[in-house]
C-alpha cells in the first residue's frame, strides 16, 4: 500500500501509539477527581497541554482540548461569536473566504442561520492561484466586523496565507481573528503568539496523533463561550471528561512534530520536487496553487489537474493499483462532487472535477513517488480514453438507431 | 472463464449483490460500484427508498466489504434528476404514464457505468438484471433475450439500452431463478439476502406518485370527467391523478364500474367508459429503437409486443417506421394500454426493439 493522502489523515507515529497504550492503562482516573488517580490523570493532561503549547508557540493555558478539527473550528468560531455578542456589543459582521474547510463554512452557516438577521457575512474574492489579497480584506473590514476566519494553509491546494498580516488588519479594526491551522501544524513553523491571531484550530491526526483529539488555541484574555453545557473542564470552555489517553498521544505527536519540523520540511521539499518533476511527465498535467516559492505553500501538498480525466476516476484507478490519493476533502458518503475550493479558483465544474490531491507525510519515501510515476501516466491515459470513447459510442448508437440499417 | 477485472453495478439489493458474489467465486477481480441517484437530504430517499438511496449504498458497501472487493460510489444525482425525474414529472403532466426504470436504463445507467468500467481497466460491466445476452457470432452485436426465469424477466426494462453498449455487459443472473439467487445470497451470508424486492419507483418510495408529481410542479389541470359521448359525469382535481385503465376515483355509471379511457391534458378532460372500451387493437409506438442493432428488413414485422412489465406479449404486426414511429396491429385486443409506457417487440425470447406508446 502506498499512502499519499496525508492531508486526510496521517498514520499514527509508533511512539504515539505506544504512549496511548501506556496512558490507557496507567491513567485510569478522571482528571477532575481530587484523589491520587485523578491527580495523576490531570498531570498527564497538563503535560500534554504543555507539549501542544510548545508546538503552537502558545502558553499552556491558551490550549483547549477538543475532539478534533471540526469541533475546534466550531468551538472557536461560534464560541468567539457568542463571547463577542457580549463583549463586542453591536458588532454583527463576519469575514471568511470560499477556500475554507467545510467545518469553518458550516460553523459560519450555523451562526448566520441560527440567529437570522443578526449577522452578515462577507466572503473574500480569490485570485486564480488561490491568493487572498490584503487589500481585499482591508476593504471587507468594517467597524461592525466581529470575526475574521481564514485558514493558515489550504487543505487542498496547500497555499499558505499571510495570516500575520490579516491579523494586523483585523485587530486594527477591533475585530477578532481565527485561523484554521489544521493543515499547517507540523508542516511549517507555527508561532501563534507572533502570528497575532485570537484563536486557532489544530487536530492531532494530521500530525501523527490519534483521531478524535484536537485543540483550540485561545489567546489569553479572549472570551470564548462553550458550545456544550454541563461541566467545568478546560476552564469552562469545553465541558466533558477529557480523552486522557488521546490527549497524551496528541502531546507526544506535537512534541515529535516540533522536534522534527526542520527535517520534515526538508524531507517534504525534496519529495515534492521529485513529485512535480514526475507529474511533468504526464501529458497535460497542471499543478495548481501559488508560485513555487517555499514561503507560499505547504511543502507536502500538490493538487494536479489532468484535463480530460475526471479526478475521481484517476483516484479510483490508483486505488485499484494500491495507491491512495484523494480528489479533495474526504466525504462520508464516499461520493465526490467538484471541489468548492477548485471552483473558487475560477475553474469550471469540469475542470474542478479533474483535480487530484497528492499529499505527502512522514512515511512517504522516494520509492512511493517512483511507484506512483510508474502507473500514473497509463491510468490517466486510460481514464481519458474511457471518458471520450464512451461518450462517442453512446452518441453513435443513438444516431444509428434512428437511421437506416447499419 | 479467465480471470479478468469486471465492474459490478450494485444497487444494494440482493440480485446485484449475488451477481457480484458469483463473479468473484468464478475468480474474477470484482470492482463494485453504486450509482447515487437520489439525494441523502431528499425526504423521499431518507424515508427508506428501496433503491439507490443512502441505505442501499450502505448495503452495497457492506456486501463488498464482506466479500472483500473494493466498492465505490458515483454521484449521478444531477444527471438522474435531468434524465429521469424531470421526465417522469413532465410525462405525468402531459397525461401519460411514464416508466422511469426504462428511462433510467436507456438514458442514464449504462453510459456512466461502462465509462467507469473502462476507466478502471475493466472490459466488462455486470448488473443484477434478469435477462440474457447471447452472441451468435463474434462480429455481430449480442442478442438481448428474456431471462430463464420468466417470472423475474426484466428484458422489458432494457430495450432502450443502446445496442453497442450491451456488447460489454454481462447479466450473471440471466439463467437463475429468484429462489436460486436468494439461496446463493444466504449461502454467501450476504447482509441483504432477505431484503424485499423493490416494488416502488426508487425516488417515490411511498408509492404516492400523485403527491410526488404535485410537489415537483407537474400537476395537470383540473377539469371534467366525461363519458365516451362527451357528457360530463363529474369533475376531478388534476389529470396527473389518472392513468389509463384506472378505476379509482372514477364515478360509477348506475352502479357499474367505469375506467379511465383517455387523458386529455390540454383540455383537462378525463374520458371514462366501461371496461370493454379499454380494449385496443391498434396503437402507435413512437421513438422506436432497435435493440438488435439493425432495423428489420421485412415489413410489416411479425413479432410479439409487450405493453407492460409482467404482461404477456401479444402476437402482432408492426408496420414500417415513419417520422412518427411504428403502427402496431395486435392479433387480439389488449386492455389498459397506457400512453407513455414502453412497447417492446419480441421475436420469441429475443428483444428486437421497442418504443413508447403514443397517445
Amino acid at each position: 500500500m502506498i499512502y499519499l493522502d496525508h492531508n486526510a489523515t496521517t498514520p499514527v507515529r509508533p511512539e504515539v501509539a505506544e504512549a496511548i497504550g501506556r496512558a490507557t492503562l496507567e491513567y485510569p482516573g478522571n482528571p477532575s477527581s481530587v484523589h491520587a488517580w485523578g491527580r495523576r490523570a490531570r498531570d498527564a493532561v497538563e503535560q500534554a497541554r504543555a507539549q501542544v503549547a510548545e508546538l503552537l508557540g502558545a502558553m499552556p493555558e491558551e490550549v483547549v482540548f477538543t475532539s478534533g478539527g471540526t469541533e475546534g473550528d466550531n468551538l472557536a468560531i461560534r464560541g468567539l461569536c457568542l463571547g463577542a455578542s457580549v463583549r463586542l456589543g453591536k458588532r454583527n459582521h463576519l469575514v471568511t473566504s470560499p477556500l475554507e474547510h467545510p467545518a469553518v463554512a458550516g460553523a459560519l452557516e450555523a451562526i448566520t442561520q441560527g440567529q437570522p438577521g443578526r449577522w452578515t457575512l462577507t466572503t473574500l474574492p480569490v485570485g486564480p492561484n488561490g491568493a487572498l489579497e490584503l487589500v481585499d480584506l482591508a476593504s471587507a473590514l468594517r467597524d461592525e466586523t466581529a470575526l475574521v476566519t481564514l485558514a493558515l494553509a489550504n487543505h487542498e491546494i496547500g497555499t499558505v496565507y499571510p495570516v500575520a498580516r490579516f491579523a494586523e488588519l483585523a485587530r486594527a479594526r477591533g475585530a477578532l481573528i481565527h485561523t484554521d491551522a489544521v493543515q499547517a501544524a507540523g508542516k511549517i513553523p507555527l508561532d501563534l503568539s507572533a502570528l497575532g491571531v485570537d484563536a486557532a484550530t489544530i487536530s492531532a491526526h494530521k500530525i501523527g496523533g490519534p483521531k478524535g483529539v484536537g485543540a483550540v488555541f485561545v489567546r489569553r484574555g479572549v472570551d470564548l463561550q462553550p458550545l456544550v453545557a454541563g461541566g467545568h473542564q478546560e476552564r469552562e470552555r469545553r465541558p466533558g471528561t477529557e480523552n486522557v489517553a488521546g490527549i497524551v498521544g496528541f502531546g507526544v505527536a506535537c512534541s515529535l512534530a516540533h522536534r522534527r519540523l526542520r527535517d520534515t520540511n526538508q524531507h517534504f521539499e525534496r519529495l515534492r520536487q521529485e513529485l512535480v518533476v514526475m507529474l511533468g511527465r504526464v501529458p497535460g498535467a497542471r499543478v495548481l496553487g501559488a508560485g513555487e516559492s517555499r514561503a507560499e505553500r505547504l511543502p507536502n501538498t500538490v493538487t494536479v489537474l489532468f484535463p480530460g480525466a475526471p479526478g475521481q476516476l484517476v483516484a479510483i484507478g490508483l486505488d485499484l493499483d494500491g495507491i491512495c490519493v484523494s480528489t479533495g476533502a474526504a466525504c462520508t458518503s464516499g461520493s465526490l462532487r467538484p471541489s468548492p475550493v477548485l471552483r473558487a479558483l475560477g475553474l469550471d465544474p469540469t475542470q474542478a472535477s479533474e483535480g487530484v490531491r497528492i499529499s505527502l507525510g512522514w512515511t512517504t519515501t522516494s520509492e512511493d513517488i517512483d511507484a506512483l510515476g510508474q502507473v500514473l501516466p497509463e491510468i490517466v491515459a486510460r481514464v481519458r480514453a474511457a471518458t471520450t470513447t464512451t461518450a462517442t459510442a453512446t452518441a453513435t448508437a443513438t444516431t444509428t438507431m434512428e437511421g437506416p440499417a447499419w | 472463464m479467465k480471470a479478468e477485472r469486471i465492474v459490478v453495478a450494485m444497487s444494494g439489493g440482493v440480485d446485484s449483490s449475488t451477481a457480484a458474489a458469483l463473479l468473484q467465486e468464478a475468480g474474477h477481480d470484482v470492482v463494485g460500484v453504486t450509482l447515487k441517484l437520489t439525494d441523502a437530504t431528499g425526504t423521499a430517499a431518507s424515508l427508506g427508498g428501496r433503491c439507490c438511496g443512502p441505505r442501499d449504498i450502505e448495503d452495497a458497501r457492506a456486501t463488498a466489504a464482506l466479500l472483500g472487493f473494493p466498492h465505490y460510489v458515483l454521484d449521478e444525482t444531477a444527471a438522474f434528476k435531468r434524465a429521469v425525474i424531470d421526465d417522469f414529472v413532465a410525462e405525468h403532466a402531459a397525461g401519460r404514464t411514464p416508466n422511469p426504470c426504462v428511462r433510467c436504463n436507456e438514458k442514464l445507467k449504462f453510459g456512466p457505468l461502462l465509462r467507469f468500467a473502462r476507466a478502471v481497466g475493466a472490459r466488462r460491466l455486470a448488473t443484477g438484471h434478469y435477462a440474457r445476452l447471447v452472441k451468435k457470432d463474434p462480429r455481430s452485436l449480442p442478442w438481448l433475450l428474456r431471462a430463464q426465469d420468466l417470472d423475474k424477466d426484466q428484458s422489458y426494462f432494457l430495450f432502450g439500452v443502446p445496442a453497442p453498449l450491451l456488447e460489454d455487459v454481462v447479466f450473471p443472473l440471466g439463467e437463475r431463478t429468484k429462489d436460486e439467487v436468494r439461496a446463493l445470497a444466504r449461502h454467501h451470508r450476504l447482509p441483504n439476502a432477505s431484503k424485499p424486492d423493490s416494488q416502488q419507483i426508487c425516488f417515490v418510495p411511498d408509492g404516492d406518485h400523485k403527491a410526488f408529481v404535485e410537489a415537483h410542479g407537474g400537476a395537470g389541470r383540473p377539469g371534467q370527467v366525461i363519458d365516451e359521448q362527451g357528457a360530463s359525469v363529474g369533475t376531478h382535481e388534476g389529470t396527473h391523478r389518472f392513468t389509463v385503465g384506472q378505476r379509482r376515483g372514477v364515478p360509477l355509471d348506475d352502479g357499474r364500474r367505469r375506467f379511465v379511457l383517455r387523458i386529455e391534458a390540454a383540455t383537462g378532460q378525463v374520458v371514462v367508459g366501461p371496461r370493454d372500451a379499454l380494449q385496443i387493437r391498434n396503437l402507435r409506438v413512437s421513438d422506436v429503437r432497435w435493440t438488435s442493432g439493425s432495423v428489420p428488413r421485412i415489413w410489416p414485422l411479425r413479432c410479439a409486443v409487450q405493453l407492460r412489465h409482467r404482461a404477456l406479449a401479444s402476437p402482432a404486426w408492426v408496420t414500417a417506421p415513419d417520422d412518427s414511429g411504428c403502427g402496431v396491429d395486435l392479433d387480439s385486443p389488449a386492455h389498459g394500454v397506457a400512453p407513455g409506457q414502453a412497447a417492446v417487440f419480441y421475436d420469441g425470447d429475443r428483444v428486437l426493439g421497442g418504443g413508447w406508446i403514443a397517445p
